[in-house]
């Protein structure tokens, strides 16, 4: 039993799902559903298609080479078993993985470093540009501040409450 | 020496046929097209051609003719003779000879027919010459037509002659009409001969094959012979004689004891004694057939005398052995009978028997066995001395052979299954071979799959040392981080919750705007649209102007006011004259009139009568309108079932 790499989107193929294709020069292509296989049948390159891991990889989206990646490799050849390495491997395999998605964590917050900035920087544009579809420009210079304008229409019910107010 | 296929002779044409076949050959595979003004040279060639065509033609087809059949001469004399008995040689070999002469004639022809033509001068006289040529060779062709005929014939015949081997073991049976010899074949081969009550039933050889020791026996029956002279044989009898002559074989004489055949005993001896000479170096078997009928002890004393001395010369007669010695051979006379098939089986097997002694003493005698003697030798090394010197077994061989004492048979994986419940029971653990560092691990379950991994991918022998190095780097990577800081704080401020509810609003605005005239653009073209002074849906009033105004923050009662008075109410509200609420008179009051005009004034009725065309309607006037209205409503009314509906 082995969990394969679908050859398009990079994602795993757990047992029973997917297909396999096998070219005529006896190359394989595994892939994990029909999308997959659609795409490949209509001779699509993953590096250029947005949502495969291979164009993450390539465009800088995601972390792209690591040696938590080399660490996880396929061996072809057959080790002989011995009982305390599978053990420590499967204790180094959970300390690997939390390394690999805390390194993937921060090569995500280095890319979205000045994110926060650019957005309030583009809200405020926005806010500044657009006012004057929701303020009039006569309630803005009575109230230059850049926020909702207060209504101004006569409410039968609040009138009758006013002339309460006044009364008592 | 040419080998000769006798069943596939080509067919022999006749005459005429012959001539046609040629004639139609040349014409189709020469050009045919000629004009008298042709170059001469081209108009001799031409008829040069055919001429040669002709004769090559016939030269070929006389060849083959020529070749096929074999030549009497060439063939087992067996064969010759045979053929001679049934189409008589002289006939035979001039039939081939005429024909081998109209070869060389043709040849002749052509030749000096080219000859002439070579000075032929015109067309016309060309063609003379080819016609003369070739007429010829056809009258010679017509000259030789009766040979042609009767080769035909011959070969019709041959084709269907026996195919006997002269070489090979055979069994010759032969002795008068109607004894039993087609029975005999019938009975120890497959050959399927007819067996009929009057004589000469059987008026050809017939072939069949028997075994005997893993060896194919040829068994040859012949037809019955009468008893005179040679010279008064037919042809039927004459085929019996040449298969005895010819052939080295066994020769079975049928004897029959019972008369049934309509011939007395003394009779067939008679015949015996006549054709003795043919079975001269053959070994012969005397055989008394139909012994059902008539068994030898009950024959008459003559008869029986009779049958002794056949027996007698067949002894002799056989030669090998016996002769020298001069003793009877029991075996040479035999009984049997086809009909109870008792002593079948004994005559063909002594039969055979006699007749491999036979061929095993004749090739004694002969030279050649002295050349496969001589080839077979077995070479032993001359003894130099008396040392004894026996044959050499090395120590551990020996040892082996003594300590290969039979051991207790091991445990094998078989007796294991069969305690275990047998085949479909047992299921071998193939785990205890195993070659591990410790054999406790023999029997552990091995995790494949860990979290979406593949633990294979991972094993390592140095995995410990590879994390070591792992979590050094984790912690350098984790000290540079710390040096670093978000500072993207100052420079922007964040928006408060006044302006984050405008900015929602901006682009919702923003967004409904889009919407609209996404809208607007799509049913440009498919519905009319009126144009807002009409306001057939009444939209567009005053309060939703209010609103908006008072949602963008401007006082709107001001533009409320304006819009209501600059409308145009009904008439009686704008007339001076009365006041309504008052009940006081217009002149009372100091307002100006304008003023109190707008004060008044009111918006039209919202009823309207059906018929009031609205501009942005699209009529032209009321009577129009009307029009639509009833045309509508007769669209909906239902029509009477029947023929009117379906127009």
């Amino acid at each position: 039993m082995r969990l394969e790499k679908c050859w398009f989107c990079s994602s795993t193929i757990y047992p029973g799902h997917g297909m396999m294709y096998v070219r005529n020069d006896a190359k394989i292509f595994r892939f994990c559903r029909s999308k997959c296989h659609k795409n490949f049948k209509m001779k699509r390159n993953p590096r250029k298609v947005k949502w495969t891991k291979i164009y993450r990889k390539l465009h800088g989206k995601e972390l792209p080479q690591d040696t938590t990646f080399e660490l996880e490799r396929k061996r072809n050849r057959p080790e002989r078993y011995d009982r305390n390495v599978v053990e420590d491997t499967v204790k180094a395999m959970k300390k690997i993985s939390e390394t690999r998605v805390e390194r993937e964590a921060q090569t995500l917050a280095n890319r979205m470093r000045g994110k926060k900035t650019q957005q309030r920087r583009e809200d405020l544009a926005e806010l500044q540009q657009g006012i004057h579809l929701v303020k009039a420009p006569t309630a803005l210079l009575e109230e230059p501040s850049l926020t909702l304008p207060k209504e101004k229409m006569k409410v039968k019910v609040s009138v009758e409450q006013e002339s309460k107010a006044m009364e008592s | 020496m040419v080998h000769y296929n006798l069943k596939r002779i080509t067919v022999v044409p006749t005459g005429k046929d012959f001539v046609d076949i040629v004639l139609s050959r040349t014409q189709r595979q020469t050009p045919t097209v000629i004009h008298k003004s042709y170059a001469i040279n081209r108009i001799r060639q031409f008829y040069m051609r055919k001429v040669k065509y002709t004769q090559a033609t016939f030269d070929e087809k006389l060849g083959t003719i020529i070749d096929e059949f074999p030549q009497l001469d060439d063939i087992h004399p067996f064969y010759g003779d045979l053929m001679n008995v049934l189409y008589d040689r002289d006939h035979y070999k001039l039939a081939l000879g005429q024909l081998r002469t109209a070869k060389r004639l043709v040849e002749k022809i052509c030749k000096d027919y080219v000859k002439l033509l070579k000075y032929g001068d015109s067309l016309y006289r060309c063609k003379q010459l080819k016609k003369a040529a070739l007429g010829r060779m056809c009258t010679l062709m017509k000259r030789v037509g009766p040979s042609l005929a009767y080769l035909e014939q011959v070969r019709q015949h041959m084709a269907r002659l026996p195919s006997i081997d002269p070489n090979t073991r055979t069994i010759l049976i032969c002795g008068y009409p109607n004894v039993g010899k087609s029975s005999f074949i019938n009975k120890i081969t497959r050959a399927d001969v007819d067996v009929q009550p009057y004589a000469f039933t059987t008026k050809s050889l017939f072939v069949g094959h028997t075994d005997y020791k893993y060896l194919r026996w040829q068994v040859i029956d012949t037809p019955g012979i009468l008893d005179h002279p040679l010279e008064d044989r037919n042809t039927i009898e004459m085929l019996s004689i040449t298969a005895l002559a010819h052939i080295r074989a066994a020769v079975l004489f049928f004897v029959d004891v019972s008369g049934s055949c309509g011939y007395s005993i003394a009779q067939q001896a008679a015949l015996f004694n006549s054709i003795r000479p043919l079975f001269d170096n053959k070994p012969l078997l005397v055989v008394c057939s139909k012994i059902d009928l008539q068994s030898l002890e009950s024959l008459p004393e003559e008869d029986r005398q009779l049958i002794m001395e056949m027996k007698k010369e067949a002894s002799k007669c056989s030669g090998g052995i016996a002769s020298e010695m001069m003793v009877e051979d029991d075996d040479c006379l035999l009984t049997m009978s086809t009909l109870t098939e008792e002593g079948v089986i004994n005559v063909k097997n002594t039969a055979c028997e006699k007749l491999l002694q036979h061929r095993v003493e004749g090739k004694m005698k002969s030279k050649k066995l002295e050349d496969v003697r001589n080839r077979i030798h077995v070479a032993m090394p001359r003894p130099r001395d008396t040392r004894e010197r026996p044959p050499v077994i090395p120590a551990g061989v020996l040892e082996a052979r003594a300590a290969a004492a039979p051991r207790a048979p091991r445990r094998l994986e078989k007796d294991l299954e069969n305690e275990n419940g047998g085949a479909g029971v047992y299921s071998a653990n193939l785990r205890r071979r195993y070659i591990l560092a410790d054999e406790s691990w023999k029997e552990d379950v091995v995790p494949e799959i860990a979290d979406g991994h593949n633990i294979a991918d991972f094993i390592d022998t140095d995995i410990l040392k590879r994390l070591d190095e792992l979590d050094r780097e984790e912690h350098q990577r984790e000290e540079g981080e710390s040096e670093e800081e978000d500072m993207d704080d100052d420079e922007f401020r964040k928006l408060s919750p006044e302006e984050q509810e405008a900015l929602a609003a901006i682009r919702l605005a923003r967004r409904n705007i889009r919407e609209e005239h996404r809208l607007k653009k799509t049913t440009a073209d498919s519905r009319p649209m009126v144009p807002r002074k009409h306001d057939k849906d009444k939209r567009f009033t005053v309060s939703r102007m209010e609103r908006h105004l008072s949602n963008l923050g401007i006082d709107p009662s001001a533009a409320a006011a304006r819009a209501r008075s600059k409308s145009r109410g009904r008439k009686r509200d704008r007339s001076l004259g009365y006041d309504e609420e008052a009940g006081v008179e217009a002149m009372d009051v100091e307002q100006p009139k304008s003023k109190k005009l707008r004060m008044k004034s009111r918006t039209r009725s919202q009823s309207r009568a059906s018929m009031e065309v609205v501009p942005g309607e699209g009529f032209k006037d009321s009577a129009q309108k009307q029009q639509a209205l009833a045309l509508g409503k007769k669209a909906m009314k239902k029509r009477s079932t029947g023929k009117t509906d379906r127009r």
